[in-house]
């Protein structure tokens, strides 16, 4: 018995170890360059909003399209807060997650109190995602508008260096990691399985579909205001496009997508490569939107599972069973039967023989 | 007062028609087109391009609604094939999903190409007064043709083969394929008019003030939540809510400021979800 929860712990966190080892070492070829410690540390801020998107999303089938609007709420409480007040910046950065864990929990419960809520939660944090935003630029005494807001909050601190910040998002990351993992392997992590498969068959069993729901909208975008908070004075200065609905939700929609919905490390591994697209994408800036656009069309058309899990399912089947990282990533994710919210047919089929099946289907 | 009341007015009209694009969409083949606006936005963009180039006025505004429809037709018949073949209960999230994608594509696509293109159809002349109210022309143009592009839903609903043929899809999909009707036609058909109607939305409000290449999100929130209020499906019922929103809207934006009315924009269509999810209009 303990014997065996030991191998189950390994399976399960040895992943999120090697993983985080590695970004671990990314400073060592990047630390000179003050850019491309930006870009790598903002690459993991947007690891991190992808985790937190996965747990609302991934999890219970929410379709959070607020994911810039509750990060700003972080950024700019806390910004506001840290400037206004005498509070510590620590600890305006908790209560502005408190906050952002608020109105995610509220829009949830808009949202998932009725039948429709699939629709409704995307209509309702769409809407959220626009009058945050004219918020943002109507009230220019707190926010500064479209000049932005300078955070002088922080900048004395580890997380005005030009290589630890880097490290403070990567512990963020880890601990969501962890948190995402620790949730999904408690009767929570049951319960967000059990109505993702049929919801129906989850309530009669008596799992309250809708409280699940608000719980983990809240645990969310209590991850997002944290990380929305901190990414803010880090970057010392925010503006209205900081957290715009185009910069965020578009890219870590993509990001969660591509690396696999519901996967513990799809976010990462979507983070990770959306962070080095863009880089060598540079020059096309404006292009990007785009790009994401027809890459959200490909995978959602031809691989429901996300790009990821296809890739090492196929691998993993043409090594005969050699298990690579990202699948069992994939297979601790969802307890052995990835099947993400928008998946194709009933029941657990394997990641690749579901990518292959649409594949053909969309030609 | 009386102005701001007749500018909501007409912006509601707006919002109205818009509604009724969406709700259209999403009564036929459960699909919420969240590209709605980008492709109002995208037909303007296309009657701009063409004025520049010197096409007259009136062509170049009917060649941008009919892109906008040929889209919304395009869209139909291609990614959204494998949504209304998805019988399951994630249809209705991959409908999402995708169209999320096309409004990204679009925005990204005009966002490249046109950052600062804007339609400007403005109707010039000194304001009339009617009623003690000094109404501008343009505003008094953009109620005319809504007005009469009301008037043609509802014959069309109402009296048409065709448009009887869309309500009876709407209500019951199979009853109306054991009546000889085809579902998928009247679905590519219905989603080519919303785009045009979309489009229509557009050249309107470029007679009253720019519609610039970025306002297409913008307009997508509002005609869903136009939608919302008005309950998801009913023709009717969008078209009212449009009225009220609108007037709710200009009445809020000229008093207190854009970011309120914004704001109860949302507070309407929350409190719509949980006091009469099914909409103004209909029996629960």
């Amino acid at each position: 018995m303990p014997d065996s929860t030991r191998s189950q712990l390994l399976r399960g966190y040895a992943p999120i170890a090697i993983v985080i080892a590695l970004l671990a070492l990314v400073p060592l070829w990047s630390g000179d360059s003050r850019s491309m410690m930006t870009v790598v540390t903002t690459g993991l801020a947007f690891g991190a909003y992808a985790v937190a998107f996965n747990l609302i999303f991934g999890s219970t089938g929410q379709l959070f399209l607020c994911v810039g609007a509750l990060a700003g709420i972080g950024g700019f409480g806390s910004a506001i807060l840290s400037e206004r007040t005498a509070i510590p910046f620590v600890v305006t950065m908790l209560l502005a997650m408190v906050l952002a864990a608020g109105f995610g929990a509220l829009l949830s419960w808009v949202a998932v109190s009725r039948s429709l809520d699939t629709i409704f939660t995307g209509i309702v944090t769409l809407a959220f995602s626009l009058s945050f935003e004219n918020f943002v630029l109507g009230r220019q005494d707190l926010t500064g508008g479209e000049n932005g807001l300078r955070v002088e909050a922080g900048s004395d601190t580890v997380l005005g260096g030009q290589i630890s910040p880097y490290y403070v998002f990567l512990a963020m990351l880890a601990a969501y990691l962890v948190l995402f993992r620790i949730i999904q392997t408690s009767h929570f992590g049951w319960a967000f399985r059990a109505l993702r498969d049929d919801e129906v068959a989850a309530e009669l069993s008596g799992i309250d579909v809708a409280r699940y729901r608000i719980y983990a909208a809240a645990v969310g975008s209590a991850m997002l205001g944290l990380t929305g908070a901190t990414f803010a004075h880090y970057r010392s200065f925010i503006g209205d496009s900081t957290y715009a609905f185009g910069n965020v939700d578009v890219r870590v929609l993509v990001m969660l997508a591509f690396g696999g919905i519901g996967t513990v490390l799809g976010p990462v591994i979507g983070a990770t490569v959306f962070t080095v697209v863009d880089e060598l994408l540079v020059d096309y800036a404006s292009l990007r939107e785009v790009i994401y656009g027809v890459v959200t069309l490909v995978l959602f058309l031809s691989f429901r599972q996300g790009a990821v899990p296809a890739f090492t399912g196929a691998v993993g089947r043409l090594l005969g069973g050699g298990r690579t990282l990202g699948s069992a990533a994939v297979e601790d994710g969802s307890g052995g039967a990835p099947e993400p919210p928008d998946g194709g047919g009933p029941g657990g089929s394997p990641a690749d023989e579901v990518a292959t099946e649409e594949t053909a289907e969309s030609r | 007062m009386g102005a701001v009341l007749v500018d909501g007015f007409v912006l509601g009209l707006q919002f109205g028609i818009l509604g009724v694009g969406l709700t259209l969409v999403y009564g036929l083949g459960g699909v919420v087109n969240l590209a709605h606006g980008q492709m109002a936005v995208m037909a303007a963009i296309v009657t701009a391009r063409l004025i520049d180039r010197g096409v007259s006025t009136a062509i170049a505004i009917v060649i941008g609604i009919a892109a906008a429809g040929l889209l919304g037709i395009i869209i139909d018949r291609t990614i959204m094939q494998p949504v209304y073949r998805d019988q399951t209960d994630h249809r209705v999230l991959l409908g999402l999903l995708l169209m999320l994608g096309v409004g990204f594509v679009i925005d990204g696509v005009l966002e490249w190409r046109y950052p600062i293109e804007a339609l400007n159809l403005r109707v010039g002349g000194d304001p009339v007064s009617l009623f003690g109210l000094k109404i501008r022309r343009g505003s008094i143009w953009a109620s005319a043709i809504i007005g009469l592009i009301g008037v043609a839903l509802v014959l069309f609903f109402r009296f048409t083969t065709f448009g009887r043929a869309t309500r009876s899809v709407i209500q019951d999909e199979e009853g109306a394929r054991l009546c000889g009707i085809n579902p998928a036609m009247v679905r590519t058909v219905i989603f080519g008019l919303s785009g045009a109607l979309a489009g229509s939305v557009a050249m309107i409000q470029a007679m009253t003030s720019p519609v610039v290449s970025t306002a297409g999100v913008g307009l997508t929130i509002f005609a869903l939540i136009v939608a919302v209020v008005g309950g998801l499906g009913s023709v009717s019922g969008a078209f009212l809510a449009g009225i009220l929103l609108g007037i709710v809207n200009t009445l809020s934006a000229f008093y207190i400021g854009t970011f309120v009315s914004s704001i109860i924009l949302v507070a309407a269509a929350a409190i719509t979800i949980l006091l009469r999810p099914q909409g103004l209009l209909s029996r629960a």
